[in-house]
C-alpha cells in the first residue's frame, strides 16, 4: 500500500489518459444528447492532451507543449462550430436527440 | 436535483482544496532544487526514456536511491521521499477526481450536473499537468477549457434547456455491447503494456527537468512561447486561421435564416398580387 | 530524290475551307460560305499549277541534265508520323508526273464543280455543311494522290470514303438516301479491309530492307528493282508475294472504284446531290483505285497473276455494267453504270501494263463524265429535280447550252474520232490487243480486246439512247413540268469549260503511229511519256498497220453504236423498241432492267443471312446476356447488397463509432498475433542451429536461456540467441527462456520475475543419432 502511493510513474499518467479516453468513447456511444456527446469528445481530446504532455515530460521535449496548445485551439474551434450546429439543429427540430437525427438515412 | 447540486459543490470544494495542496507541495519541492544541483545534473545524465532497459546495474537497488543518495546524503533523500509521497498522493487524488468527473459527465441526466462534472475533470487535469511540470499548459487548461469552453456549453444548455426522459440512446444496443467488449480489450492491452513502464523511472520524474537552452524554466510560459513561436510558428499561424474560419463558420451557421419560408414575410407584397 | 517546298499547301487549303465551313458555317452568310469554299479549292488549283510548271519542271530539267539517274520525283517531308520498332512512317508528300496529273485533275474539276454547286444547291438549307464536306473531300483526295507512302495514302483513302458517305446521305431525311450512304460505306469497308491486309503484307515483306522508310513508294520501287527476291517470297504454295499483295490491294481498289463484285454501291450512290456524283462518283474518288494500281505498277508488274486478275475484272465490269445501263430509266443511273463500265476500261488499261493509257482515260473520263453528270444536273434543275427520262424529250428547245455541251460529252464517251475519249479508249484497246505477259494464254489479250470492243459499242449505244430520249423528239413531260428552263450562268459556264476539255484533252496523247516531230510533237505525244516517268516501263509490240486497223475498228464501233441508237430512239421511244423488248429480246431487257438481279442475289446470299445472324446475336447477346443477366443482374446485385449495407450505413453516428472502435480493436488483435516470442531450428553442417526469434518489439540484446537436456530448467552457460548443437546433445523437447518486457512478468524494478518460456518439439528430417527422441 505504501509503495502504491509512494511510487507513481509515467505509466500511471498514461493509464489515466487511456481510462479517460475510454470514458469519452463510452459517452459518445451511449448518450443521445448531442451536447453530452460533444462533452465526451472534449474528454477524449483532454485524454490525448494528457498523454502528449506525459510523453513531453518523459522525453524532455517542449514540442509536446506546443502541440497540446494547438490541440486546445482546435478543440475550441470544434466546440464553437459544433455548438453552432447544435443550435441550428435545435432551432429547426426542437430537439438534439441523435436517435432522431437520422435525416441521412432516408 | 438539489442533492446533486450539493454533491457537485462538494466536489468543487474538494477539488479546490486539492489544487491548493498540490501547489503547496510544489512550493515546498521547488526551493530544494538549487541545493540539489548535483543530483539534478546526474538526473539529466541518466537516460530518460528506456522503459525496457534492464541493465544489470539497475538490479537490486532502486534507481531513485541511486540518483539521490550519493550526492545529497540521507537528509536530502528523506526530503525527496516526503515530497514524492505528497506528489504521489496528489496524483491519485486528482486522477480519482478526473475519472469521477468524467463518469459524471456520461451518467448524469441533468445537463448542468454533467457540465459541473466536466469542470471538475478539467480542474483535476490542470493539476495533473502541473505534476508534469507543464505550468503554462495547466493555466491555459483552466482558462480555455474551464473558463471559456465550459461557459459556452452552459450558455447553449441554457438556450436548449430541455429535460430528457431517457438519457441513453436506444439504437444499436447489440453493436454497442460489442463495442464495449472491444473497448475493454483495448484497455486491457494498454494496461498490459503500461503497467510495467513507470516504476523505476519515478526518480527521474520527480527531479525537475533542466532549463531550456535559452535559460528558461522547463514548461514555463517563456519556454513554451519560445518553442511555439520558433519551431512551431507555422502550425501556430495555421491554427489561428483555423480559429478564424471556425468563428466565421459558427456565426454563419447559428445566425437565423433571413429568408426562412416558414416565417411570415415582413413586408407583404402589393395588394392584389396573386402570390408567387 | 529531290525535295520540294509548300506541297503541303495544296491539301491544306481545302481542309482549311472545310474547317471554316463546318465549324463556323452556320454563322456565315451564303456568300461567305461559297466564297470560302470556292476560293480554297481555286487557290489549291493555282498552287498546284504553279508547283507543276515551276518546281516540278525545273526538277525535271535538272533530272534530265543529271543523265536521268534514279526515279524522277520531288518529296516533301513534314514530320515523323509513326515510329515503332521497324515501323517508321513519315508524313510526307510526293510530286511526280503521275501525281501532278492527278492533282491538276482533282483541283481543276473540283473548282468547276464547286462553282456549279453554287447554282445547283442554291436553295439548300444546309449550305455550309455541303460545301464543308465538298472541301473536305477535295483535301482528302489530294492527300490520297500526294501521299508519299501507303499509310498517308490510306488517310486520304479513308477520308474520301467518309466524305462519300456523308455526301451520298446528304439528304438523310429520306430513308432510302441514308441507306444508300450506308451501303456505300459498308461495301467500301470490305475493300478497305483487303487494302489494309495488302499493306500489312507488303510491310511484312519489306520491313527488314526498307531502310527506315516503311511502305514508302520510292522505297517499295527501289526494293523491287534492287532486291527482287523480296517480292518473290513464297507465300501460298508456289505463288509470289507480289500476287497476294497485289490482289489484296486490288480488292481495295474494287471497293473504291466500283468494280465487280463490289460495284453495287455506286448506282445507289446517285442518291446524293448531282454535283457530288460528278465530283466523287465520276471524276475523282472512284478513280483512286486506278491511280493506286498505276502508282504500284512495279508491284503489279512483278506478278502476271495479279495483272490478269486486274485486267479480267476490269473487262468483265466494263461489259456487265454497259449491259445494265441499257434499260435504265433514270438519268443518273445510266450515267452511274456508264461510270462503272468506264472504270472497267481503265482497269484493263493498267491491268495490261498499259499504265499511261489507264491514267489517260482516267483524265479524259474525268472531264466528259463530270460534264455529263453536271449536264444531267442541269437538266434535273430545269425539270424541277426529276431524273426520269421517260418524261423528258425535246429538251433541246428549252436548254440549248446544256444540250450542246451534253452532245459533245456524248461524242467523247462514244469515242467519235478526234474527241478526247477516242484517243484514250483507243490506247486501251490497242494495249489490250498487244498485251502478252508471261503465263498468259496467247489469245488472252485479243479476248480482252474483244470484250472491250463490245462494251464500247454498248457504251456508244446507251449514251446516245440517253441523249436522244432526253433532248430529241417531243417533250413528254408537260404533265409534270410545264416549262423546263435553262440553268443560270454559274452552272452553264463550268459545263462549257468541261466540254472544251472533252474535245481537246485527247491531243496530249495521240497514238505513236501518227508521228509528229518538233515542239508540236512534244505536246501531242506528251502524256504517255510523262506518265511513263512514274511507272514501270512496258513495251507494246504493235505494227503500224495493226494500229491503224484497230483505230478504224474503234471509230467504226463508236459510230455504229450511235447509229444503232438513232435507229431505235432517234425520234424518242418508238414502237419498234416496245415490240423488241416485249418479244424476242424480252429476257435480255428484263435482265438489264433488273441489273442482272445482282442486288437481289447479294440480298439473299449476304444481307439476309447476316441480318439473321445479327438478330440471333441480338436475342442472345443483347436481350439475354446484357439485358437480363448483366443489366438486371447488376440491379439485383446492387439491390441485395444495398439491403445488407443499409443495416451498416444507417445514418446513426453512434453506430459508426462502434465500427471505429471495433476496427481499432481488430488492428490490435491482428498485430498481437505475431508478437509472441518463439524460436526456430534447422539442420546445418555440424549440428542443429537454434535461433531465438523474440517476436515484435524486442531487442537483439534480450537475454535468453536454453534448455537442451529436457529437464525443464535453463542450462547453465547457454545464453546466446543463436546456438549450434550436435544432434546427440539435444533432447526431443527444447525450451527457450527469455526476459520479455511485454509478455513476461516483471517486478517493479524492471527485472523479469518469471522468464517467458517457449517449448517446442524438435523433429528432424534425418533421425538424430543417439537422441532419446523415441521414448518421448
Amino acid at each position: 500500500m505504501q509503495s502504491i502511493f509512494a511510487d507513481v510513474g509515467f505509466g500511471h499518467f498514461l493509464a489515466l489518459g487511456a481510462v479517460l479516453f475510454a470514458i469519452g468513447v463510452a459517452g459518445v456511444l451511449l448518450r443521445k444528447n448531442v451536447l453530452i456527446i460533444m462533452m465526451s469528445i472534449e474528454l477524449m481530446l483532454n485524454a490525448a492532451n494528457l498523454t502528449i504532455l506525459t510523453f513531453a515530460r518523459m522525453h524532455g521535449d517542449l514540442g509536446g507543449h506546443s502541440f497540446a496548445m494547438i490541440v486546445m485551439a482546435v478543440a475550441a474551434a470544434e466546440v464553437a462550430v459544433g455548438l453552432a450546429i447544435v443550435v441550428a439543429i435545435f432551432r429547426g427540430r426542437r430537439h438534439v436527440d441523435v436517435d432522431r437525427l437520422n435525416l441521412l438515412k432516408h | 436535483m438539489s442533492a446533486r447540486t450539493v454533491t457537485t459543490l462538494l466536489i468543487q470544494l474538494a477539488l479546490g482544496g486539492l489544487v491548493a495542496f498540490a501547489l503547496a507541495g510544489r512550493a515546498q519541492a521547488q526551493p530544494q532544487q538549487p541545493v540539489d544541483a548535483e543530483a539534478r545534473a546526474q538526473a539529466q545524465a541518466q537516460p530518460i526514456d528506456p522503459p525496457r532497459s534492464s541493465t544489470p546495474a539497475g538490479k537490486g537497488v532502486s534507481k531513485r536511491d541511486q540518483v539521490q543518495s550519493p550526492s545529497a546524503g540521507a537528509p536530502a533523500t528523506a526530503a525527496a521521499q516526503r515530497t514524492k509521497g505528497g506528489l504521489a498522493l496528489a496524483f491519485w487524488a486528482f486522477a480519482a477526481l478526473t475519472v469521477l468527473g468524467s463518469v459524471f459527465v456520461i451518467t448524469r441526466k441533468n445537463l448542468v450536473t454533467a457540465v459541473m462534472g466536466m469542470v471538475g475533470t478539467f480542474f483535476a487535469l490542470s493539476a495533473l499537468y502541473m505534476l508534469l511540470y507543464a505550468h503554462f499548459l495547466a493555466i491555459i487548461q483552466m482558462l480555455v477549457y474551464a473558463g471559456a469552453i465550459m461557459v459556452l456549453f452552459v450558455f447553449v444548455i441554457m438556450i436548449l434547456n430541455k429535460p430528457e426522459d431517457e438519457p441513453y440512446a436506444q439504437s444499436g444496443k447489440f453493436g454497442k455491447g460489442v463495442a464495449g467488449v472491444a473497448m475493454a480489450y483495448l484497455l486491457f492491452r494498454i494496461g498490459q503494456v503500461l503497467i510495467d513502464v513507470p516504476s523505476h523511472l519515478s526518480a527521474a520524474q520527480n527531479a525537475a527537468p533542466a532549463k531550456t537552452a535559452a535559460g528558461y524554466d522547463w514548461g514555463s510560459t517563456a519556454a513554451v512561447g519560445m518553442n511555439l513561436f520558433t519551431d512551431y510558428l507555422f502550425p501556430f499561424e495555421a491554427v489561428s486561421l483555423c480559429l478564424l474560419i471556425a468563428v466565421v463558420g459558427a456565426i454563419a451557421i447559428a445566425r437565423p435564416l433571413k429568408d426562412d419560408p416558414s416565417e411570415p414575410a415582413d413586408a407583404p407584397g402589393p395588394a392584389g398580387a396573386g402570390g408567387h | 530524290m529531290d525535295t520540294i517546298k509548300f506541297l503541303w499547301v495544296v491539301p491544306f487549303l481545302p481542309l482549311c475551307g472545310a474547317f471554316l465551313n463546318l465549324v463556323l458555317g452556320k454563322r456565315l452568310s451564303r456568300q461567305t460560305v461559297h466564297f470560302v469554299a470556292v476560293a480554297a479549292v481555286a487557290a489549291a488549283f493555282f498552287t498546284s499549277l504553279y508547283l507543276v510548271v515551276g518546281p516540278l519542271r525545273e526538277g525535271y530539267a535538272a533530272w534530265k541534265a543529271n543523265g536521268k539517274t534514279g526515279a524522277f520525283e520531288l518529296t516533301e517531308y513534314l514530320w515523323t508520323w509513326i515510329s515503332a520498332g521497324d515501323l517508321h512512317i513519315d508524313l510526307a508528300f510526293r510530286l511526280d508526273p503521275l501525281s501532278s496529273v492527278m492533282i491538276l485533275i482533282v483541283t481543276g474539276c473540283s473548282t468547276l464543280i464547286h462553282i456549279y454547286s453554287t447554282g445547283y444547291m442554291e436553295h439548300e438549307p444546309r449550305y455550309a455543311a455541303y460545301f464543308g464536306y465538298l472541301n473536305l473531300f477535295t483535301g482528302a483526295m489530294l492527300i490520297l494522290v500526294l501521299g508519299a507512302n501507303m499509310p498517308v495514302m490510306f488517310i486520304g483513302w479513308e477520308g474520301v470514303g467518309l466524305c462519300s458517305f456523308l455526301l451520298i446521305g446528304f439528304w438523310f431525311e429520306n430513308e432510302a438516301y441514308a441507306t444508300a450512304g450506308r451501303k456505300a460505306f459498308v461495301v467500301n469497308r470490305i475493300g478497305d479491309f483487303a487494302f489494309l491486309l495488302g499493306m500489312f503484307l507488303l510491310w511484312w515483306a519489306t520491313h527488314g530492307v526498307d531502310g527506315g522508310k516503311s511502305l514508302d513508294f520510292s522505297m517499295l520501287r527501289h526494293v523491287g528493282e534492287t532486291n527482287a527476291a523480296v517480292y518473290e517470297q513464297v507465300f501460298w504454295g508456289r505463288e509470289r508475294l507480289a500476287a497476294a499483295a497485289g490482289i489484296l490491294l486490288f480488292i481495295g481498289a474494287c471497293g473504291k472504284s466500283a468494280q465487280l463484285p463490289l460495284y453495287v454501291w455506286l448506282p445507289d450512290a446517285m442518291a446524293g446531290p448531282t454535283p457530288v456524283s460528278a465530283l466523287i462518283h465520276a471524276a475523282t474518288m472512284v478513280t483512286a483505285g486506278v491511280y493506286m494500281v498505276a502508282r504500284l505498277s512495279f508491284l503489279f508488274a512483278a506478278s502476271t497473276t495479279a495483272m490478269a486478275v486486274v485486267a479480267t475484272v476490269g473487262a468483265l465490269t466494263a461489259l456487265v455494267a454497259a449491259f445494265m445501263a441499257f434499260a435504265q430509266t433514270d438519268l443518273k443511273k445510266v450515267l452511274a453504270y456508264s461510270t462503272v463500265s468506264q472504270l472497267g476500261f481503265m482497269f484493263v488499261g493498267v491491268g495490261t501494263g498499259n499504265w499511261s493509257a489507264g491514267v489517260f482515260h482516267l483524265m479524259t473520263h474525268a472531264f466528259f463524265k463530270a460534264g455529263l453528270f453536271l449536264g444531267a444536273g442541269s437538266v434535273m434543275h430545269g425539270m424541277e429535280g426529276s431524273g426520269d427520262i421517260r418524261i423528258m424529250g425535246g429538251l433541246k428547245r428549252f436548254m440549248p447550252k446544256t444540250r450542246w455541251t451534253f452532245l459533245i460529252y456524248c461524242l467523247a464517251i462514244a469515242g467519235v474520232p478526234l474527241t478526247a475519249g477516242f484517243f484514250s479508249k483507243d490506247e486501251i484497246l490497242a494495249g489490250a490487243w498487244a498485251s502478252h505477259h508471261d503465263g498468259w494464254p496467247a489469245f488472252y489479250g485479243k479476248l480482252l480486246w474483244g470484250v472491250l470492243t463490245v462494251a464500247a459499242l454498248g457504251t456508244a449505244f446507251y449514251m446516245w439512247r440517253l441523249y436522244f430520249l432526253v433532248f430529241e423528239g417531243e417533250y413528254r413531260g408537260a404533265d409534270h413540268v410545264a416549262h423546263p428552263h435553262e440553268s443560270p450562268a454559274n452552272m452553264t459556264v463550268p459545263l462549257m469549260i468541261l466540254a472544251g476539255l472533252a474535245l481537246v484533252a485527247g491531243f496530249v496523247g495521240i497514238p505513236h503511229v501518227i508521228h509528229v516531230g518538233g515542239t508540236a510533237g512534244d505536246i501531242l505525244h506528251f502524256f504517255p511519256e510523262w506518265i511513263g516517268l512514274s511507272t514501270k516501263p512496258m513495251e507494246l509490240h504493235l505494227s503500224n498497220g495493226t494500229t491503224y486497223v484497230l483505230l478504224a475498228v474503234a471509230s467504226a464501233v463508236g459510230l455504229a453504236g450511235i447509229g444503232l441508237a438513232y435507229a431505235f430512239y432517234g425520234k424518242g421511244p418508238s414502237k419498234t423498241v416496245d415490240q423488241l423488248t416485249a418479244g424476242p429480246l424480252h429476257g435480255l431487257y428484263e435482265a438489264s432492267k433488273h441489273k442482272l438481279w445482282v442486288d437481289e442475289f447479294y440480298d439473299r446470299a449476304f444481307v439476309r443471312p447476316f441480318r439473321a445472324l445479327a438478330r440471333g446475336t441480338f436475342e442472345i447477346a443483347d436481350r439475354f446476356l446484357i439485358d437480363t443477366v448483366v443489366v438486371n443482374g447488376a440491379g439485383f446485385a446492387v439491390q441485395t447488397f444495398s439491403r445488407i449495407s443499409r443495416w451498416v450505413q444507417n445514418g446513426m453516428v453512434q453506430r459508426y463509432l462502434v465500427g471505429v472502435v471495433l476496427g481499432t480493436a481488430a488492428i490490435f488483435l491482428w498485430t498481437a498475433r505475431s508478437e509472441h516470442p518463439t524460436f526456430s531450428y534447422k539442420e546445418v553442417p555440424g549440428g542443429i542451429e537454434f535461433r531465438a526469434e523474440p517476436g515484435h518489439g524486442l531487442r537483439s540484446d534480450t537475454p535468453v536461456q536454453w534448455d537442451f537436456d529436457g529437464d525443464g530448467q535453463p542450462d547453465p552457460g547457454e545464453t546466446a540467441q543463436v546456438v549450434v548443437k550436435r544432434p546427440g546433445d539435444v533432447a526431443s523437447r527444447v525450451t527457450l527462456f527469455m526476459a520479455d518486457p511485454v509478455w513476461g512478468k516483471r517486478d517493479r524494478d524492471g527485472k523479469p520475475k518469471n522468464l517467458t518460456r517457449v517449448t517446442r518439439k524438435v523433429q528432424l528430417a534425418t533421425p538424430a543419432a543417439g537422441s532419446d527422441g523415441g521414448g518421448r
